[in-house]
């Protein structure tokens, strides 16, 4: 049997796109070509333009379909930006490890996103949310900069009627409609109302942020090792041999996306810049 | 061990293309061999680009890209077989294999030849390949005057070779021969470095001032990554109908800059830092070998006259 081509992107096509916020769409695919696990990502290719990385925004159980949140940034998010439903597309994967999630029953599960970054926490969030049961509670603190740049407004009210997923959201720069607190997503993490022993927390956004959640996050007593990042870099391959994403000795591409605080923290180059 | 005659040479060439596409060196880089029979010289580009190309297409949008025959890399001097070997290593192990590097270099041959003149920029010797160096080689020459001794490496080469007639048993005086050439040769190569202490001392040398010394001579040109045996920084692209990926360099400004516009390496000097730990601390760290065969293209080609060399003796003073 001939050996598979990891670089052969399977065509898929585009089914629907949701604005989520001016700059970021919800791309969802009329099938769901691969299988992933959450914190898995994939390459989508713009047939002619290029491919990118992103990871999943859907359920990762949903057996029929996949989606991607994606903001409107480079050349093949940009020409993704173009297209209509039914259009053609290209995905490759799923890259990385994902979330350990079995390792996470009878936990406090504490997830902190910023702007875009919410994308694959959904994925994670719809993952964790099918076995609430495993889990002791689960947290979600979330920054965008103006209420207009919160993702997934449309399903944030559904979240809040869970009973075991605590939400607070925060924005940089408030309006006349917003009632909750205001500044960075470090304003809402004075107060971690976890048992440090007993929870991980999970961390995605821009890498300045994620710098400072996670200087908070030790500060407040989560171990090294239960502090989950999701790292971002200018990945190619995907499959750890191109060196786009080199980070000290790993590829975030093959060893992440998602590094634990622990994997990183000693590392000389800055896991942040 | 057999011996093969001058005057047979074309013979064996011309026999070793009924089985594969054959290149031999030129003066720029290995091509295929036509009608004559090559200069065995060492060629200014090193023969990575003939199984990763340095501008390649994956998949056509619109057809098929037509699949080649195995190919015979004839004259490969045992750095460059090494460099092959590192990069084999890195493209086929882990979770993923790349199977457009691995078809090619697997339906391969490589048909090394031992070097009687070490050059002076040659610095094989400190990574354990040294001028007679045969990992890497299916089959291996050694001038020996009026002829060639003909040794088998692997398998492959010893099927291939082992019908091939008009091979002579070598004389007691060939082999004589053979061993003084070997001694002379390797004589000339002193003063190893140790790339395990290099790793080590790296791992103190981070803030140095030593990259930013470095980096107000270098042009950040990448020259050096693409005459590298065993660079393999690449990216993928996409044409109007087909996608290709394309030889990259962690030297290029561009090269980590991410999509917002974000770059984690924005100076020369994160660049060429990046560069020497990759090949002498992290390859080493995971293979417990550098990524470097000791060719001395860098130290013949950069611009700047940078040379590896002396930057290896300050990272062990200074590290």
């Amino acid at each position: 049997m001939a050996v598979k081509n990891p670089y052969t992107p399977l065509p898929c096509r585009l089914k629907e796109v949701i604005e989520e916020t001016p700059t970021i769409r919800t791309f969802v695919l009329d099938s769901k070509p691969i299988d992933f696990e959450a914190g898995q990502f994939v390459e989508l290719t713009v047939p002619g333009v290029g491919e990118a990385p992103f990871t999943p925004s859907s359920n990762p159980n949903d057996p029929e379909k996949l989606e991607l949140t994606i903001m409107k940034v480079g050349r093949v998010t940009s020409a993704l930006f173009e297209l209509k439903p039914g259009d053609l597309l290209g995905i490759r994967g799923p890259y990385g490890k994902p979330y350990p999630i079995d390792s996470w029953k009878g936990k406090e599960i504490f997830i902190v996103g910023g702007g875009v970054g919410m994308a694959p926490l959904r994925s994670l969030l719809l993952a964790l949310l099918d076995r609430v049961r495993d889990f002791k509670r689960i947290y979600l603190r979330y920054g965008a900069r103006t209420p207009k740049d919160i993702v997934y407004k449309r399903l944030f009210p559904e979240w809040e009627k869970v009973k075991k997923l605590d939400i607070v959201q925060t924005v940089d720069v408030g309006d006349e409609t917003w009632k909750g607190p205001t500044g960075v997503v470090t304003v809402i993490l004075e107060e971690i109302p976890v048992n440090f022993k007993n929870s991980v927390a999970v961390v995605c956004g821009p890498p300045i942020m994620l710098k400072f959640v996670t200087m908070r996050l030790v500060e407040a007593g989560f171990a090294p090792e239960t502090i989950y990042l999701s790292m971002e870099k200018n990945m190619s391959c995907g499959i750890g041999k191109c060196n786009h994403c080199r980070l000290g000795p790993y590829y975030v591409c093959k060893d992440g996306p998602v590094l634990t605080w622990d994997m990183i923290k000693d590392l000389k180059e800055d896991p942040f810049l | 061990m057999r011996k093969l005659l001058k005057k047979d040479l074309p013979r064996l060439i011309e026999w070793l293309k009924t089985s594969y596409l054959l290149y031999g060196p030129t003066e720029y880089g290995f091509a295929p061999i036509a009608d004559h029979t090559p200069e065995l010289i060492t060629p200014i580009r090193p023969p990575k680009g003939i199984f990763f190309p340095q501008y390649q297409v994956l998949f056509r949008y619109d057809g098929k890209v037509p699949k080649s025959k195995g190919i015979g890399l004839f004259g490969v001097r045992p750095c460059d077989a090494k460099g092959l070997l590192i990069l084999n290593r890195i493209f086929t192990q882990g979770p993923y294999r790349d199977n457009y590097w691995q078809d090619q270099y697997q339906s391969g041959i490589i048909i090394g030849i031992g070097c009687n003149q070490p050059q002076p920029t040659c610095f094989c010797h400190w990574f354990g390949i040294g001028p007679f160096g045969k990992e890497g080689c299916d089959l291996f020459l050694t001038d020996i005057g009026d002829g060639f001794l003909i040794e088998a490496v692997s398998k492959k080469g010893e099927d291939l070779i082992s019908s091939f007639d008009p091979l002579l048993p070598p004389t007691d005086q060939d082999l004589k021969r053979r061993d003084e050439i070997v001694a002379r040769a390797e004589a000339q190569l002193k003063d190893g470095i140790d790339p395990k202490l290099i790793k080590e001392r790296l791992d103190n040398l981070w803030e140095s001032p030593i990259w930013g010394e470095l980096a107000e001579r270098c042009l950040s040109c990448a020259l050096c990554t693409y005459l590298c045996p065993t660079c393999h920084c690449f990216d993928i692209q996409d044409e109007e109908k087909a996608r290709v990926r394309i030889w990259d360099s962690c030297l290029f400004p561009l090269f980590t800059q991410e999509a917002s516009g974000h770059n984690p390496r924005p100076e020369i000097r994160d660049r060429l830092r990046q560069r020497i730990m990759h090949k002498f601390n992290y390859l080493y760290l995971q293979y417990k070998e550098a990524g470097c065969v000791g060719c001395g293209r860098c130290v013949i080609f950069c611009p700047v006259n940078l040379d590896l060399r002396e930057l290896m003796r300050r990272i062990l003073d200074e590290g």
